[in-house]
Formats: structure tokens, sequence, C-alpha cells
């Protein structure tokens, strides 16, 4: 058992525990969560438990029902605040756009592990395999998880070793279709981004999340007003408080040093994930734990970022801390399989000729 | 990195984590990434910290008033005169409207529909109040039919709420309309009288009536609250309070029946002359206490305290009859002959005629080549001053009036209270007007001994004697004035206030009569002068008449005049007393009549005076329990 990361396991648990107790003063159904978070432990297990390299061969099959399921979203999903996100699942509401974060991670691993360099060619089909998912999550729409899904391909795309120039021309790519956001966004993704560049144009609406969040952050100062003890919080003037702005309402409680905990965990948390990378057996088993790497930075960054006024709204998810039962599983399906790889890491085989006692071989571990 | 056997020992390459360029890279990026979160962090929670936190309490904390209620007021006996009633608003908090604009937009259509407030103007007041946090009124005096409808929909409508306010709304206002009065919003130049005793400058104040004279009674004492409220703006905890009191019970001296009598038969005398204006004053002759009060016409006092119209109030204003003028406190006439009990006193007490003193009654007299005229043609022979009084012969007075000069008739006619304003518990009392030599020249601007604009001359002294020249009271003091000839000569302040209780029931002051003067003439006098005036009601043919036709016993005294008004000369226009008391003997009651622009008070105004006191003889119990 010494091949286990327990480091790895242990953080995830205490930040989904500081997310239950968030969750919990944020009012929202924190008996949900817990719930959501043991069943996000015994995902884990059974993750970690399955060997991974067995899921290269149907990376096809899961692209496919990543697909297939994004599709039925569009076509019979349910709606809430004006976008069509959820799946009803025998009875529980499944966020295919959540799921797909990790099914992109295994698809292009899998995809990018068959060659050691990526070729011009091996990288315009890794964009084309993201493309077809963003599309579908776009117009939802939901601009904040296609954001997500293009950073962690591009995440994937360096670690795989993909030439800066072909990342640069992405950029550049990037940077000529500025002009033609405007026509690209829906109404509301156009005005959440002109109103991150000016929070008074509307008092009200994404203006006020933004004050609000910001108030709520800075009233925790040092050491919080304490837990349950949040006024911004507690009184709802942050809004949707248990899921994109549940930083906000932790920061309010536990101020900076609780804050600062909770980066210094996310950070151990990144750095296991790519030490796991580092150690894999195989190219797929390294890209899997860097894509996983990827998916937790980016969203994050987003999530923590919006909610101190550094980036603009996008409804991003804090991994293990927000509420909600999709993204809860979904991380700690990915942690369980970065797991996975961390057991089944590169052993090294070694021979030895002993006179006395034959061949024996040894396994080295990492 | 797990340990593992010595390499060497093994021969074989160790597996080490193979930390290529790029996962040292994405490695940095992270520590990096997240140390600029950790940056900013710390630039919000400690830099701006402080002025945040101040923000977030001001999002959560709010002071409100707690609105104490005001007293009620009631008629002796205990009926309400006046209710707290309820109205509803609708008020929005801005912060708690949808975030979502399209939401947002049909919630206003829905408001805008419910309230009857046009939503652009809705959405103006909302998306500019300066404080997202604080509740706007957006639709005050909803009637109570909206107030379901709006509550209903409530629980669709984030952010809006109903609040309760209290308002003032009179029973009966077209007959305890002038007494009441009414509250409203403070003015400007109340304001900065009021600020200093605690008034907050949307609150409401008495403006005219008792509601303003006993302001600081029925004014309960607001209380307040420091509140902690959620972003919709619930109250969610409070955090500080003080509860309000209510204003003390105000227990007129009116007795609800009688003033309701009063109206009716005034009303009814006004109608069948074809006059449009009058005022009736019935006081206890003992206490001073106001048992009624009427000034017609009257007005709806609920205009003013619901939300009167430009229009409704351009009305009143513009009304030749002057609905709003309280003639009874502030209407000032001329006496006519209800003064000559005023004459008769002086001149008998004076020594200057007694009782049995037999003058004539010309149908005119010569007075420095001006003529003076009786009502009566004829000569009416010699008389008495009390069959002087019965037939009001003008000429006896005259004459009467001559022999005590004008000074002296001056000094009684104040001993009577004339010309004072009397302390009742509301504001716009007028005095009237005791006309004198100084006054005249002082009236005249420019002295000038010369003419007779500005010098007392004799005829401004005989006229004195009959209620004429400048004199000036109001049917208030005529009440009071009555009044102390009934009682034997004491003038008294009249009231309006029974007794007062706290909001808990304790009764706090009960009103004690207050002698003001007392009439400097002996009882006899008084009673000879008392004599002419049971006289007067009882002459066959004449007033007796009302009394026998309604019934009621003419036990008592009573005296009318028709005051000519609008300068001097033969033909001017008149206004119609009537005063009275009863009984002659223990009098309970008296009272003033007055009919603007009345021509004939025997036939105007004394059978309204005679109605007045039939309901009394006949509900004496109900009134005097």
């Amino acid at each position: 058992m010494s091949r286990l990361d327990r480091l790895q396991p242990l953080v995830a648990f205490m930040l989904a525990t500081l997310g239950v107790m968030t969750v919990f003063s944020a009012r929202a159904d924190w008996v949900r969560q817990v719930i959501w978070v043991l069943l996000g432990a015994s995902v884990y297990v059974a993750a970690a438990l399955f060997d991974y390299r067995r899921l290269r061969p149907i990376a096809p099959a899961l692209y496919g029902g990543m697909l297939l399921l994004l599709v039925a979203v569009r076509l019979v999903g349910h709606s809430a605040l004006g976008a069509r996100r959820w799946l009803a699942v025998a009875g529980f509401p499944l966020e295919p756009s959540e799921l797909s974060k990790l099914l992109l991670v295994v698809v292009l691993a899998a995809y990018l592990s068959r060659q050691e360099r990526v070729s011009w060619r091996t990288f315009g089909g890794a964009l084309g395999m993201v493309a077809a998912p963003a599309a579908l999550v776009i117009s939802q729409p939901d601009l904040g998880t296609t954001l997500v899904l293009l950073a962690v391909a591009l995440g994937i795309l360096f670690l795989a070793g993909a030439r800066p120039v072909q990342l640069a021309s992405v950029v550049v790519v990037a940077i000529t279709a500025v002009p033609l956001l405007p026509h690209l966004l829906y109404g509301y993704q156009r005005r959440r981004l002109e109103i991150f560049l000016d929070p008074a144009q509307d008092p009200l609406g994404a203006g006020y999340s933004l004050l609000q969040a910001r108030i709520a952050v800075g009233s925790g100062g040092l050491f919080g007003r304490g837990w349950l003890h949040g006024l911004q919080g507690q009184l709802g003037f942050v809004p949707e408080r248990a899921t994109d702005f549940v930083f906000a309402t932790f920061a309010e409680e536990f101020g900076l040093l609780g804050s600062l905990v909770l980066l210094t965990l996310v950070g151990v948390l990144l750095v296991r994930l790519l030490r796991t990378a580092t150690v894999a057996s195989d190219r797929f088993g390294e890209l899997l734990a860097g894509g996983t790497f990827c998916v937790v930075l980016v969203q994050v960054v987003e999530n923590v970022g919006m909610n101190i006024g550094l980036l603009p709204i996008a409804g991003i998810p804090l991994p293990l801390i927000s509420y909600g039962g999709s993204a809860t599983i979904t991380t700690f399906a990915a942690l369980g399989l970065v797991q996975s790889v961390m057991l089944r890491r590169r052993r090294v085989a070694h021979q030895e000729r002993l006179p006395s006692l034959g061949t024996i071989t040894r396994r080295a571990q990492a | 990195m797990t340990s593992q056997e010595p390499p060497i020992a093994l021969g074989g390459v160790a597996p080490k984590p193979r930390w290529s360029l790029r996962v040292a890279a994405a490695a940095a990026t992270a520590i990096l990434v997240i140390g600029v979160l950790a940056v900013k962090l710390a630039q919000l929670q400690v830099t701006d910290g402080t002025h945040l936190a101040a923000l977030a309490l001001a999002n959560s904390v709010r002071h409100v008033v707690l609105e104490a209620d005001r007293g009620i007021i009631y008629d002796r006996h205990g009926a309400a005169l006046v209710q707290n009633s309820p109205v509803w608003s609708i008020a929005v908090v801005p912060a708690g409207l949808p975030s979502d604009a399209r939401d947002r937009t049909k919630e206003l259509i829905e408001l805008a529909h419910l309230s009857g407030v046009p939503e652009g103007t809705l959405a103006t007041e909302l998306l500019a109040a300066p404080d997202l946090f604080a509740p706007v009124t957006v639709k005050a005096n909803l009637a109570q039919a909206d107030e379901l409808a709006v509550s209903e929909r409530l629980p669709d409508l984030p952010g809006a709420s109903i609040t309760q306010r209290s308002v003032r709304t009179y029973v009966d206002p077209m007959v305890f309309g002038h007494v009441l009065g009414y509250v409203g919003p403070i003015d400007g130049l109340q304001i900065r009288q009021l600020k200093a005793v605690g008034y907050q400058p949307d609150e409401m104040v008495g403006k005219v009536g008792v509601e303003a004279g006993l302001e600081s009674l029925l004014r309960g004492m607001d209380g307040w609250a420091d509140v902690e409220v959620d972003a919709r703006g619930q109250v969610v905890k409070v955090l500080a309070a003080r509860a309000p009191v209510a204003g003390d019970a105000v227990y007129l001296s009116l007795d609800a029946g009688l003033q309701k009598a009063t109206a009716v038969s005034l009303a009814a005398g006004l109608t069948r002359d074809n006059k449009l204006a009058g005022a009736s004053v019935v006081i206890d002759p003992s206490s001073g206490e106001v048992l009624a009060m009427v000034s017609l016409p009257g007005y709806d006092t609920n205009l003013f305290t619901h939300g009167i119209s430009r229009a409704d109030y351009d009305r009143l204003l513009k009304d030749p009859e002057k609905p709003l003028l309280n003639r009874a406190i502030a209407g000032q006439y001329a006496p006519g002959s209800t003064f000559k009990m005023v004459t008769a006193t002086a001149g008998l007490q004076e020594g200057k005629i007694t009782a049995q003193t037999l003058l004539s009654c010309p149908p005119y007299i010569n007075v420095n080549g001006w003529i003076y005229h009786n009502w009566a043609s004829y000569s009416l022979g010699w008389m008495n001053v009390a069959k002087a009084l019965a037939t009001s012969c003008d000429t006896f007075f005259y004459q009467v009036a001559s022999m005590v000069g004008d000074v002296t008739l001056a000094r009684y006619a104040r001993a009577f209270g004339f010309g004072q304003a009397k302390g009742i518990e509301m504001p716009g009392v007028m005095p009237g007007l005791v006309p004198d030599r100084i006054w005249k020249q002082l009236e005249c601007g420019v002295p000038d001994l010369n003419s007779d604009a500005c010098r007392w001359t004799e005829g401004d002294t005989i006229t004195f004697g009959i209620g004429q020249s400048y004199l000036l009271t109001t049917p208030l003091n005529q009440a009071v004035y009555v009044a102390a000839v009934a009682n034997g000569g004491r003038v008294l302040r009249p009231t309006l206030v029974h007794f007062v209780r706290d909001p808990a029931g304790q009764l706090m002051s009960r009103q004690q009569t207050e002698v003001t003067g007392t009439v400097p003439a002996s009882a006899d006098n008084i009673q000879a002068v008392r004599e002419g005036m049971r006289e007067e009601i009882n002459r066959p043919y004449n007033m007796n008449y009302w009394f026998r036709a309604a019934g009621v016993p003419a036990d008592g005294g009573g005296k009318t005049g028709t005051a000519q008004w609008g300068g001097s000369g033969l033909d001017l226009p008149t206004h119609a007393w009537f005063v009275f008391f009863a009984p002659y003997a223990q009098p309970e009651i008296a009272l003033s009549v007055f009919v603007e622009r009345g021509e004939l008070s025997e036939v105007e105004a004394a059978p309204i005076g005679v109605d007045i006191m039939k309901f009394y003889r006949s509900n004496l119990g109900s009134i005097r329990a």
C-alpha cells in the first residue's frame, strides 16, 4: 500500500469538509451535499481500484457518449436561470457539462498518448475533438464551461509537448476572434463581459453580484466573521452563495487566514496531481493526471478570480467546495483516476542474476 | 517521494519522478496564479477590509421608526369620534428585484399592473434609488381590495412588500369636522419648531381643531428599532428597540347626540330660510364645558387625511361660503341687540337707571342732527329695563349708552368677555373687537381729530349700546357671555376637554372649571337683566310661539339680535343671532345661534335655538349622565 498517494485524498477530503461547512452556512441543502461527498468518496475508491489503462481503448466510445449526453441535454434538458443544463437521470439532476470536463480529459489523454510528439496534424485533431463538445456547451448557453474546456485542452496539449508555435497560433486565432465576440455571444454573456468592465452599469444584475461578493470577501477581514456569522452570506446579499459565489461566503466567515488555508490546500492538491503525472507508468496516465490538474486549476482560478473581482462572472463551481452533485462527484472521480494512475505507476523492472538463487526479478518502485 | 532501496545496491537505475520542464512549468504556473489570488485577497480583506465591512453593515442594519398610535378622541360619554384606520402601501427593495433583466422587467410590469403606476416611472424610481437596500414606496394608500390582490401575488414578487400605516378616519366629519379638525404633514414653517421636540419631517401633525390644539396629548412617542434585514428586506433579527407609546385618549366635553342635533337643527333652519352659513355653540354655564359646537357649511376632514386631490382642495378654498372657516370660533360679527344685556348691566350698576326707571321708546332720537331709528316706526311708550330688553327697544338703549358713556360701556363689554380670544383647545380662535376712542384713532392711520372717521362720536357711543358701532363678537364669545348672564356674572374659560386618559386607561386629568373674570355687577342688577331675557321669550304671539309650537317650556332667558353689517345706513345686510339659557332658576345650558345674512332673528335664529333645547330636554338623562 505504500504506492498509495495518501496526501491527495486527505487534502481532497479536507476541502470537501470545508465545502460542506460553507454550504451549510449558506443555507443550501447541506445534507444533499454530504450525500454527494459520500457518493463521491465511493466513486473515488472505485475509480482508484479501476485500472485506468482500460479506459484508453474505450475512449472513442466515451467521446461518443459525451456528445450524446450533451445533445440530449439540448433536446430534453431542464432549464434554470435561462440555460438548459440539466438532465434528469433516475430522478437526480445530472449536469452533463460537468461530466464532460472529465470525459474530455480522458479522451484527449487517450488521443495524445498515441504519439510521443505533437505534430500539427495531432494538434489540429485534438482541437477538433474539443470543438464539438465546446460548441454544444456554448449553445446551452454556458460560456464559462466552454472556456474551461478550451483551457483544459490547451493545458493538456502543453503537457503533451505541443510546440510553443502551436499554442501561440491558437492564441493568435483567439485574439483575431475577439472583434467577432460580441456577435458570437448570447446577449447576457455580452452583458456580463461589459459589466465586468464597468460594474456600475447594472447595479441590480451582474454588477450587483460582483459588488456584493467583493463586499463579502472584504468584510471577512483577517480572521473572518466566524463560521455561520457572516452578514453578506447569511442574509443573502451574496447571490448564488452556495454555488458560484461560495468562495465569497467562505471568505467572509473565515477571513484571509481561512482563505489562505483553502488556497494552500488547493495548491498541495495540484502539486500532488502533477507529481502523479511525473511517476505515471505510461503517457496516458501522465496526461490523465496532468489533465485533471488543468481541470482543477482552471476552475479554482476562474471561480476565486470572479469572487474577488479579478475575472468576469462565469458559472463555474469551486471544485469540492461548491454545492452540486455533478461537479462534486465528477471531481472525486477524476481524483480517483489519478490515484489509479498512482497505484499503477512506473516500476523499474530489474533483473539480476545471482548464482545461488537463479534469476530474480525485483521491482523497484518510484 | 517514497524511498526505495539504494539504487547502487540494486545495481539498476532508480525510477525517480521525471519532473520534465513542462510539468515543472505547470507547477510554477499553478503556484504563481494562486499567489496572485492570495495577493488580491490580502488587498481586499486587509487593506479594504474595514471599508467593505462597513458597507456590509450598511447593507444589513437598518434603523426603522415604529410609529406610535395617535390618541383617540371621544365624546364625553366615550363614543369614538376618530379612528386610526390602516392603509397599505406597496414598497419595493430595489436590491430584492430579480437580478436577471428579463425577470426584472416582468416583475415591473406586474407591479405596474397592480399599483397603477406606469412601468417606466417604477423603473426610474427603483433603479435610480440612492440606497438599493432601502424600501421605496411605489404606491401609497392602497384600497383594501387592492391590498388583498397584491398580498396574494407577493410570493411571486421578490423585493416587494406591503407596509401598513395608520390614517385618521373621522366619524361624521360634516358634524364634528370643525371641532376635531384634521392632521396633515408637517409643513416647512412648523418643522423648525417641531424638530426640537423630536418630530420627524414626514410625521403627521394636527393642523386645525382639537387635533392641533391637543397635539401634545394626542401625539404618542414613536419608538425605533435597529434591525438586521436580509437581502429581500425581511427583518431577520432585532438588535435594539424602543417600543412606541400611544397618545393619550381625550374625552371631549361634547355630547355626540347634542352635537348632531345642533348640526341638524342649524342645517334645517338655514335651509328653511335659504341661508347657507351659520354656527352654534352650546356650553354648560356652570363649568364652561362646550357641549356642542357647529359651524356650517362643514367639510369632509377625511379628504385631508386620506390624501386630498388638488381639485377638491381648490374647490374648498374657492367656495364663497368658506367651508374651511370655523365660524363658531373665528367668525367675527356685530352682536346687535344680543349686546343689550351688557348696556343694561352697565346702566344699572353705574346707577344711571334702576330696575324701575322708566324711559321712553320713541321711533327715533336725534343726536347732533343725526337721526337714530328704533326698529319700530312708532312709539312703544314708557318702559323699564326688563321691558326694554323684552321688546328690544333701540332708542331706550341709545339713551342708556349715552348716560353710561363709551369708556364705561367698553369696560363692561370686556368684563363679559367681549374682545378676548377664549383659551379653548384649538388654534385660530378670534377675539372679536371692543372699540373705544383710542382704537378708533389708531384705526384711522393718520390721526385727524377733526374728522368723524377718526374721532369717537356720540353716534358711536349710542350704536355701541345696541351692539353695533364697531363691536364684533364670535358665536363662542356669545355663548360664554350668555352663560355669564345665566350663572350670575361668572365668565368661564370655555373648554372642549372633559377628561384625559393615558394609553393604559389611567385617568390623567379631569377638566377643572376656570373662572376668568367676574362681571362687576350686583346680583340684583344681573337678576334684572335675566328678568328681561325671560320676558322676551314669554311675549305672547312673538317668541313664545316657537316654544309652544315645539312643546318646549319657555323656562329660561333669551335674546335675539339682528345685526347690521357692512357700513352704516338704513338698508344694510344683517346677521341674525339668538342667545339663550335655561332653565331660569338653575341654568344648565347656555347657547348662541348665528345665521349669516339672517334677516329676522326672531324667525330665523330663535327657532334653531328652540329646536336644540327641545333635543336637550328630551335627552336630558343621556346628556347629563
